[in-house]
């Protein structure tokens, strides 16, 4: 090894970090001398959270949400409405339901969106499982909240073909201007929606 | 060298999106005036960006792109037409993306083709109308037509001689219809009865609405599927992603 080279575990530190999404070479070597010169307790509770996140995390065997017991706590309450699923494509959308304090019923984390060009089919999603759900007896709704992209659409029209001759009632959430935003920058396909699903003041 | 302007306009069609960073998207365009094209849009995947709706895949839009250092940027972008009626039913949606991959594999990036924009540009409209696989069918054609690989259709490909009216090999390699005496130099194909051989003289002379209109039994349009999806696969040496969904979509259709 060169002289001038970083101590090894340096380097490899460095080069985990490197791993990390939108974390570059430079980002990575601050991130580890930053913990060199962090106290020893705050970085073997980094330590201890990654090992625990990867050893102590599983996916809920029936709605495929994170979760620390499988089945999940949503899956095993009987305070929750279990004739509704609501299906979204990612763990975090889940969180994202719940802060709304408006929604009672199941989940079905699909961990994805249906992108034909990429090549993302339903074999990579979890599709057949929520159609397994279904055909269980006992599911009066599904609630299409994937996003409102091509292929979130995409997912939902799939799922519905799919779900629809099972004799259960596919809705999606309604789409419209979000908060905040300017009518001026709105393109047409929302506003047309949102014109159309306008409601009474 | 006069120096390039810094900015410059577009009217596109967006092919595909790939998430760069926190909120960023890189997409690909096909655009009138320039041809394919990659530029980053940049935190259009925020809720409050202006910009999000109208750069959605399968969007036709009105483009400001600034010129970066490696990529350009969408600095403005204002819908053309966002193809509601390919969008919300998933056989529509399923063609229409089809398209557009074809599209994204076969051209090179900055090659300004307005003839394939134009036919693009048709393409999707006719499916917005509710064309169907024949306007895919039609589009794939055509597409080959204006890249140069238009298959010889009217006579024999290896000898120039008349085809009779029977089935004939459809041979990728010697570039079209063979007769049977040529047969043995074809190099593998696929036979085709007369009437798809028909149906590729009529694509050739119609547009895509009058093709669609057309009424075609369910295997003869398998048929022309099939000859068609070879004559791209060997030009593209490779299979599309998108034409799995097409055939997934079709199938849950016919399960219905």
């Amino acid at each position: 090894m060169p002289a001038t080279s970083a101590p090894e575990p340096i380097v490899r530190l460095v080069q985990e970090f490197t791993k990390l999404p939108g974390i570059g070479p430079k980002s990575a070597q601050r991130l580890a001398y930053h913990v060199l010169r962090a106290p020893e307790d705050d970085a073997l509770a980094l330590a201890r959270a990654l090992g625990d996140v990867k050893r102590r995390i599983v996916f809920c065997g029936t709605c495929f949400n994170i979760t620390e017991r499988d089945p999940c706590a949503f899956c095993t309450s009987d305070q929750r409405d279990r004739t509704l699923i609501c299906a979204v494509e990612q763990p975090l959308d889940v969180l994202v339901v719940e802060r709304t304090g408006g929604y009672r019923g199941l989940y079905h984390v699909l961990h994805g969106s249906l992108n034909p060009i990429e090549g993302v089919g339903p074999e990579q999603l979890r599709i057949g499982e929520l159609v397994q759900r279904v055909e269980a007896g006992g599911i009066a709704e599904i609630i299409m909240a994937t996003n409102p992209s091509l292929e979130g659409e995409a997912t939902s029209m799939y799922l519905q073909r799919l779900l629809q001759p099972l004799g259960v009632r596919v809705t999606r959430l309604a789409r419209g201007l979000p908060s905040g935003a300017d009518i001026e920058y709105m393109d047409d396909l929302t506003l047309s929606r949102a014109l159309e699903g306008r409601q009474d003041l | 060298m006069a120096a390039r302007p810094r900015v410059y306009r577009a009217e596109g069609i967006v092919l595909r999106r790939r998430n760069l960073g926190e909120a960023d998207s890189i997409l690909t365009v096909f655009s009138e005036g320039e041809g394919k094209f990659e530029a980053i849009a940049r935190s259009v995947r925020k809720a409050r960006s202006r910009m999000r709706g109208h750069l959605e895949p399968l969007t036709r839009s009105r483009l400001l792109v600034a010129r970066g250092r490696n990529l350009d940027v969408f600095t403005q972008a204002e819908t053309v037409s966002a193809y509601r009626g390919v969008r919300e039913d998933l056989d529509a949606s399923a063609e229409a993306l089809y398209c557009l991959e074809l599209v994204d594999r076969f051209l090179e990036e900055r090659q300004p083709l307005p003839a394939i924009y134009a036919l693009l540009v048709a393409a999707l409209e006719a499916i917005e109308e509710g064309g169907g696989a024949s306007v895919t069918r039609h589009f794939e054609l055509r597409l080959l037509s204006l890249l140069g690989y238009e298959p010889q259709i009217d006579g024999c490909a290896v000898c120039g001689g008349r085809l009779p009216e029977e089935p004939a090999l459809l041979s990728p390699v010697t570039g079209g219809l063979v007769c049977s005496s040529c047969r043995p130099d074809a190099g593998g194909g696929r036979t085709v009865s007369v009437a798809v051989i028909k149906l590729l003289r009529f694509a050739r002379r119609v547009d895509a609405p009058a093709f669609a209109a057309l009424r075609m039994p369910p295997d003869r349009a398998r048929e022309l599927q099939a000859a068609l999806a070879e004559l791209v696969r060997y030009h593209l040496e490779r299979e599309l992603n998108a034409s799995r969904f097409v055939e997934g979509v079709g199938a849950l259709e016919r399960r219905a």
